[in-house]
């Protein structure tokens, strides 16, 4: 029996380290590759060797002469992340949850639009968001920006809290409903505190997703002080080929923070998406 | 509401605009349907179009692949929450950054994809994305290797669901762990692997941000896919109204293949 099964997990363990190092190599070479001197990286593209030039990362935050530098793209993510979790978590909490107080059958009619939406492609509706924004005159706000891309998270957002409001147990809310408390006032005082580890798990969704945005926001973000980390890094791409160093410390540090906030949250947003977010 | 307001909205926008001309300022004036006649008589809409069919069917194929024999691995065994931590990582990291780093691999001589290639003696000059028949592979190789992730993580999901009687059985009757994949976890995490395999194929088709970071759909038009040729159309030629009739001709088809994916997915689980 032992030596039956033993090619078999000998086979699935070099596959499994065979895939790790697929994974892992340009992360940690993107890192290496940021303490790094254009010369060093012509000589070792992995960044293996070569003397550490921390001066990159000093570099990347300032910018490159006449360009915005990493920490306007970082305030201007951060701006668009807040505004957009906030308006995700508020706006699609009561929905969810009025949606998941309904009858059954409306319940499931009112969770088509937000299915169907999941599969409209952003490439369908950047054009009229463009037109909008020039309209009103909000082309190159980043807090404008924040407010689409919180309204773009709901579809998921209520998709996932609905099915987790669905379960919620209805006696609790009866319980709630005898000491005189109104449908908002058993929503805010007893379902939502109940609620946090849901809640937690789509806002960081959310965040993941709003902080890798790109299409849109390369539409409406045209001024370059105005643009988040991941428009930011296409201008990076033309601006630092004398020193490419420089790029790859903005990359690390535009992968680093979010990479780090998910190897501390992997359990919740793992969970999360294994339940079946198909965003 | 917010959901009918920046979908719904927008998609009609989408529409009207497709039977219109607007250069990015001033009115927008009505076109008829000037914009589809341009697209039908131009052959490079057609190529554009095939290569988006490519790009969709070669990643969602290699993707779905990569992930269903990833997330049978981890099935159980020591270290599998750790490996699905890590190989979740490209999921999470910004799309740029990871189309802007790969990018930069495949330059020749400084880029790592050549490096490691020149290590081994394949030659380390080679210029992956100045070359029209190589770019789209290389593309297409990043966006499997950052697409991987998501899928897996759902099928992890969907394996831990099966119950272990299943396998407790299985080890009964001496099946080994290669025919245990095939016929008990394969075909319980079928609905699921159907269901990812259509909206992959959608998400796909759509795809953007890869391919406008590594090539900007070049050289020449080698990597335009519909949604690379939609955004260049509109922000970098301000021709909107060609751009929306793309979008609308590209959400048809994607509408249309959708419908016979649920219905080829209903009649093989009626069948079954």
């Amino acid at each position: 029996m032992r030596l039956r099964s033993l090619p078999g997990a000998g086979s699935s363990a070099l596959v499994k380290l065979v895939w790790t190092l697929i994974i892992l190599i340009p992360f940690v070479s993107m890192i290496l590759l940021a303490f790094r001197s254009l010369a060093a990286l012509y000589n070792d593209p992995l960044g293996l060797s070569g003397a550490w030039v921390p001066e990159n990362f000093r570099q990347a935050w300032d910018g490159p002469q006449g360009g915005s530098g990493f920490s306007v793209y970082a305030r201007n993510s951060v701006i668009v992340a807040v505004e957009a979790v906030t308006i995700a978590a508020v706006l699609g909490s009561f929905a969810a949850y009025f949606t998941a107080t309904l009858p059954p059958k409306w319940r499931r009619q009112a969770m088509i639009p937000a299915l169907v939406a999941q599969t409209v492609p952003g490439i369908a509706l950047v054009i009229p968001f463009f037109q909008a924004f020039n309209a009103i005159g909000t082309l190159s706000s980043p807090a404008a920006v924040g407010v689409l891309y919180g309204l773009l998270c709901l579809p998921t957002t209520v998709l996932i809290l609905h099915a987790f409001f669905v379960d919620f147990p209805s006696d609790v809310r009866e319980a709630a409903a005898i000491d005189g408390l109104g449908p908002v006032g058993t929503f805010l005082r007893i379902v939502l505190p109940l609620s946090v580890g849901s809640l937690g798990t789509v806002s960081l969704l959310n965040l993941i997703w709003v902080w890798g945005e790109t299409l849109i926001g390369l539409a409406l973000l045209e001024n370059s002080a105005s643009q988040t980390i991941s428009i930011g890094l296409l201008s990076f791409q033309d601006k630092w080929l004398a020193n490419p160093g420089a790029l790859f410390a903005g990359l690390a540090m535009a992968t680093v923070p979010i990479a780090v906030i998910y190897l501390i949250f992997h359990r919740s947003i793992n969970s999360g998406v294994s339940l079946g977010n198909f965003r | 509401m917010g959901i009918v307001v920046v979908y719904l909205v927008p998609f009609l926008g989408t529409i009207r605009l497709s039977f219109s001309t607007w250069p990015g300022v001033g009115r927008v004036a009505p076109a008829g349907t000037a914009n589809y006649r341009f697209l039908f008589s131009d052959p490079t809409f057609y190529d554009s179009l095939r290569i988006t069919l490519l790009f969709a069917v070669v990643i969602t194929a290699g993707v779905m692949i990569l992930a269903t024999a990833t997330a049978m691995s981890v099935r159980r065994g020591r270290g599998s929450t750790a490996l699905r931590v890590i190989w979740f990582l490209p999921a999470i990291a910004p799309p740029t950054a990871i189309a802007v780093y790969w990018g930069f691999s495949f330059q020749p001589i400084s880029g790592a994809v050549n490096g490691i290639l020149g290590k081994v003696g394949l030659g380390s000059g080679h210029a992956w994305l100045a070359s029209l028949t190589e770019a789209r592979w290389a593309v297409m190789g990043v966006a499997i290797w950052a697409g991987v992730a998501f899928p897996f993580l759902v099928l992890v999901g969907a394996i831990a669901r099966i119950s272990p009687s299943l396998y407790e059985a299985a080890d009964l009757d001496g099946a080994p762990k290669w025919r245990q994949a095939w016929n008990v976890t394969l075909p319980m995490i079928q609905p699921v692997l159907v269901m990812i395999t259509v909206l992959e194929l959608i998400w796909n088709f759509n795809s953007f941000t890869f391919i406008w970071a590594m090539t900007r759909g070049g050289p020449v038009s080698s990597t335009s896919t519909l949604p690379v040729r939609l955004y260049s159309d509109a922000f970098v030629h301000f021709n909107f109204g060609e751009a929306s009739a793309i979008g609308v001709m590209a959400s048809v088809v994607l509408v249309a293949a959708g419908l016979i994916g649920l219905r080829f997915a209903n009649s093989r689980s009626d069948t079954e």
